[in-house]
């Protein structure tokens, strides 16, 4: 189909690509490939094409990951961030997902103007009130607890607007037979609502996970020290360690994010559409 | 029955009230409070109102200023290289014909990696005798401080968070692209119009809310620029990678100046309302068309 000239200019294109993408990927590549050896092999490999090359597997081939995992805490932080990450997930599903079918179906005194105020606060950066939050929760005693990290993390009016708008095209016929089957509203929203609208809670429940995971100053405000820290808070306290070697430091930026790659491999559907449709819903 | 409803309605909005109350409404409402007094959180008794004190002398401090041109560095750095980078890459990966689905992960795993992540790692390529300075070394350029120099560590850090972020922005308009009506073109080729006039009067023309949400979206993704340096520079060295966020959260929460932190925070929120509500008005335009 293509003439030949446009064959020749895609070849162009496509070559083109391939060697911006090795260069684009290149730290990546030196990440990986590095977090398998030790620093004098490191520092041996820099000058030549061994540096973005994995060393021969050897018995000792996952010393770096070993050292991490034995003489650090980092696979409890790993795991209190995924466990963060699920309560955040339930809770926010839960609240965020009631307060949009309200606004979606259950007309309540001025609930029109709620609309138009959780609309306008998606505005409110995070960082506006993120001062108030710590004086807040150190005032409630929460700092340095789990309820303290998640409670000013829960409510989300972006969430809720997206419940909403997917709510609001669910059949109204369905809730009215329902209720006639004696099912109250709760019962009906857990067991009717939520399952009807797998791709939105998916969605939420992806974005909430990789903020969590990914979530940085909100963490290193309310964890100062101890067994609560969340992955990447400890990468910092790991990392920072004069004792720490650079090819442990690369052990623990590739474990921290497996979980992360793990999420996107199995939810790339719901994470395209979630990018590229917030593209085409605002503009 | 309409009353029950109603009750059930507030209900269900009742827990999401509660916490907005709690942690949006109150928190907005105390920033502002707290903005026209000297609050300091280690001594509340001797607050004092002090109008707009706050705000004059925000304009005064030497490290605010510094740290808000800092900051104003970034956006003049990041937002050209990264819409730019991401449009040309969506238009290239959209015209190729082959390799399609590894351009758009490999330029999208940068954005899978955290900020935290990102930021050790490039402490390690930026490092005086790491990776980065070798490769120079064999093109035969002298070793660069990058991070570690007062005038190199504000672009050094711009060009990682670029190299991070591009790849999002890169997907969001490469599905713009794809959701040109080719019926466009089609109409285009019979009319013998070169690649340049198609792309001057379809591509763009169909591009430009997509664009104009981009530029914004990374206009104040550049404001809130704080992980990177935080990490990386601490804000140094000398100050020349401190940025806005980053004085507002030291001044918050490590000096406890509450008053001050919350007028910084108010300049800052300004700012970006305006940047969402001029977005919105650019975008609307060309709905109403």
């Amino acid at each position: 189909m293509l003439t030949k000239k446009q064959k020749r200019i895609n070849w162009v294109l496509v070559i083109f690509l391939l060697v911006l993408s090795i260069f684009f990927l290149f730290p990546v590549i030196w990440m990986l490939a590095n977090s398998f050896k030790p620093d004098a092999a490191i520092t041996a490999d820099m000058n030549s094409v061994a540096a973005f090359i994995p060393p021969m597997p050897q018995g000792n081939f996952f010393e770096n990951y070993v050292t991490i995992i034995k003489d650090t805490s980092f696979l409890r932080y790993m795991g209190n961030t995924l466990f963060y990450a699920a309560v955040m997930i339930v809770l926010g599903i839960v609240v965020n997902g009631l307060a949009g079918y309200a606004l979606a179906k259950i007309p309540f005194p001025f609930s029109d103007k709620w609309l138009l105020i959780i609309l306008m606060l998606q505005i409110v950066p995070t960082e506006t009130v993120i001062t108030i939050h710590f004086l807040i929760i150190a005032k409630a005693g929460l700092l340095n607890t789990v309820l303290g990290y998640v409670l000013p993390m829960i409510v989300n009016p972006f969430n809720i607007y997206l419940f909403r708008q997917v709510f609001v095209s669910l059949p109204d016929d369905v809730y009215e037979a329902a209720q006639l089957d004696f099912c109250g509203p709760v019962k009906y929203f857990f067991t009717m609502v939520l399952p009807m609208s797998k791709t939105v809670v998916a969605t939420v429940g992806v974005f909430t996970f990789l903020n969590v995971w990914n979530d940085y100053l909100w963490p290193a405000l309310v964890f100062t020290s101890g067994d609560l820290l969340t992955a990447q808070i400890g990468l910092n306290a790991i990392t920072s360690n004069e004792n720490t070697t650079m090819g442990q430091t690369l052990a623990v930026i590739t474990m921290i994010t497996i979980p992360v790659i793990i999420i996107y491999s199995l939810f790339s559907k719901q994470i395209v559409e979630g990018v590229t449709s917030t593209g085409s819903k605002e503009g | 029955m309409r009353k029950k409803n109603s009750i059930m309605g507030m209900a269900f909005f009742a827990p999401a009230l509660i916490l907005l109350t709690l942690f949006l409404f109150l928190p907005m409402l105390l920033t502002f409070g707290f903005s026209f007094t000297d609050y300091f959180a280690l001594n509340p008794e001797l607050t004092h109102f002090v109008g707009l004190k706050n705000y004059l002398d925000c304009f005064k401090d030497e490290l605010f200023v510094k740290s808000f041109l800092n900051t104003v560095k970034f956006v003049i750095i990041i937002v050209p290289c990264q819409c730019g980078g991401a449009m040309l890459m969506a238009i290239a990966i959209n015209h190729a014909a082959h390799c399609k689905k590894y351009f758009k992960v490999a330029f999208f795993v940068p954005v899978v990696m955290s900020l935290a992540v990102v930021s050790t790692l490039w402490m390690q390529i930026y490092s005086p005798e790491g990776i980065l300075n070798t490769l120079l070394a064999n093109f035969g350029i002298d070793a660069q401080p990058f991070i570690h120099s007062a005038k190199q560590a504000l672009p050094s850090v711009a060009i990682m968070s670029v190299w991070q972020g591009m790849g999002y922005q890169m997907l969001i308009l490469l599905g713009g692209l794809q959701n040109i009506n080719p019926a466009l073109y089609e109409a285009a080729e019979m009319d013998h119009a070169t690649n340049w006039q198609k792309f001057k009067d379809i591509t763009l023309p169909e591009m430009k809310p997509l664009c104009v949400l981009i530029f914004i979206t990374v206009t104040i993704g550049a404001f809130r620029m704080l992980v990177q340096p935080m990490v990386m520079t601490g804000g140094g060295p000398d100050h020349s990678t401190y940025t806005i966020v980053y004085d507002i959260y030291q001044t918050g929460t490590v000096n406890w100046e509450m008053g001050l932190a919350s007028t910084m925070a108010i300049i800052f929120t300004i700012f970006v309302v305006v940047l969402t509500i001029i977005q919105n008005i650019l975008t609307k335009d060309k709905e109403d068309k």
